[in-house]
């Protein structure tokens, strides 16, 4: 399935910087003259706010039915606004797309390929960008930015038991989770980028490896 | 028990300044771009509820007020210091137990049992114990209120009736106890009189003299500023490539 638009997928822990880049991508390329929209997990109309605001109860659930929630939330992006704009020809960007979801469940002893299954029907990206960090660097980023408080139960991994302290529970769960991104990062030819770097740095190399893929669709940057 | 981190708590009579001062020593160490936690007695959430209907109904006796103070106590020390210290970070506690061991102990809770209770929570690297005449404390407290709260004023212990003179007494008996913990060498005492510059310099050089900031990780500027970042827009008009590297 070929359409006009281009699709990018941006992935990685919470903290590592994300969607801040995603913004600047997006920017960019609306100053190159080409329209883009951002999808990601949680934001359908049909189930973004259900999950946002029940995460807890999230939790609670089989990995399955929680991976087909999840699922059910992307594929309502994919299919109203994802698909229609690539056929239209607008780059999309995914703050998250089919990644995050399986490794989150991988880790807590889902089937990986089952959840796969579940995306088979969606688009491939043209370009994926994988974001990570060490895990200390993304506490440090936590703790002196919004504090302790902040620090997710789930975030910290805190369910896979692997310490009773959120902060060595947080530690430990961060190095599990950017080992699988990088594992299956590499597997799906996604290029890896540590985030350790200035925003700018960061950024230029994002657009190293987007920029190939739009080149044709890029206009100069005009003043007035 | 893993003597990781930096615990520093700071101790004293309600209006000795210690809360003030305690929040500067946080920001400057902050400022220093260090991994510090600031915790205040009495402040879990879970435990706060509780504590607010056992002062209502006056139900609190000496041995439940100890024990609902040591739950908060516990609660923050599994979510918030105990954790920070793991990580080689800082954590200043506005009161510890020795607070507990003031005003417990005023109440006539023996000092084993509350050191018993607490014997979880190590001695801290550093204790200061801002001192300020008993009179001075009194007047910041007391002056210009109508009256003082039931548990505040030691009221619940009927020494009198009238709750400023009761939480005289009560200051008094607290007093007494942390002079004795200076004494023992547990906490160090520093003079809480003066302006609040003058106090907190006092502050930072005790600090300087009794801790070692050397094997504490400095956080890297674009990690302490990520949230400022994460706000960031660049001008493309002006962007030149590879600027960044």
């Amino acid at each position: 399935m070929s359409h006009a638009g281009k699709l990018i997928v941006i992935e990685g822990p919470d903290n590592v910087g994300r969607s801040l880049h995603t913004r600047l991508l997006s920017a960019r390329l609306k100053a190159h003259g080409i329209a883009t929209h951002i999808i990601g997990l949680a934001r359908s109309e049909l189930m973004g706010e259900i999950v946002k605001s029940r995460t807890a109860d999230m939790h609670q659930l089989n990995w399955r039915t929680r991976s087909l929630l999840y699922a059910t939330d992307l594929h309502d992006q994919i299919k109203h606004e994802a698909e229609p704009l690539l056929d239209a020809g607008f780059v999309v960007i995914a703050d998250r797309y089919t990644l995050t979801p399986r490794i989150r469940e991988q880790v807590r002893g889902g089937d990986g390929d089952w959840i796969d299954s579940l995306y088979s029907n969606t688009p491939d990206p043209d370009a994926m960008i994988v974001l990570h960090a060490g895990p200390r660097r993304l506490l440090n980023r936590i703790m002196f930015g919004e504090s302790l408080e902040a620090l997710n139960h789930f975030e910290a991994g805190m369910d896979l038991a692997l310490s009773s302290s959120i902060t060595s529970s947080f530690l430990q769960y961060q190095k599990i989770l950017r080992n699988e991104f990088q594992e299956a990062g590499k597997e799906r030819g996604a290029t890896l980028i540590p985030t350790r770097h200035t925003v700018q740095e960061v950024h230029d190399r994002i657009w190293d490896s987007v920029r190939p893929v739009v080149e044709h669709m890029l206009q100069p940057i005009e003043g007035n | 028990m893993s003597k990781k981190g930096i615990l520093i708590a700071v101790e004293g009579m309600d209006g000795s300044g210690k809360s003030t001062q305690a929040k500067l020593l946080y920001h400057w160490l902050r400022a220093k771009g260090l991994p510090v936690f600031h915790t205040e007695w009495n402040s879990s959430k879970i435990v706060k509820q509780a504590t607010k209907i056992g002062k209502n109904t006056r139900r609190l006796l000496p041995i439940t007020f100890h024990m609902i103070h040591a739950a908060d106590f516990a609660d923050r020390w599994a979510q918030q210091i105990e954790p920070v210290l793991e990580i080689g970070g800082i954590v200043i506690c506005d009161r510890y137990k020795y607070t507990a061991m003031a005003r417990d102990g005023s109440r006539d809770v023996p000092r084993e049992v509350i050191e018993d209770t607490y014997s979880f929570a190590r001695e801290p690297d550093l204790t200061l114990y801002f001192d300020v005449p008993v009179d001075v404390s009194f007047d910041r407290i007391a002056k210009g209120r109508p009256s003082l709260k039931f548990y505040e004023a030691g009221l619940d212990m009927g020494w009198t009736t009238d709750p400023f003179e009761s939480y005289r007494i009560f200051q008094g008996k607290v007093s007494e106890i942390y002079s004795g913990l200076v004494e023992e060498g547990r906490i160090e005492r520093l003079d809480a009189e003066g302006t609040v510059a003058e106090v907190q310099s006092r502050v930072r050089e005790t600090f300087d003299k009794n801790i070692d900031l050397s094997e504490v990780e400095v956080i890297d500027q674009s990690d302490r500023l990520a949230q400022n970042l994460s706000e960031s827009e660049i001008d493309w008009l002006t962007y030149s490539e590879g600027e960044g590297r």
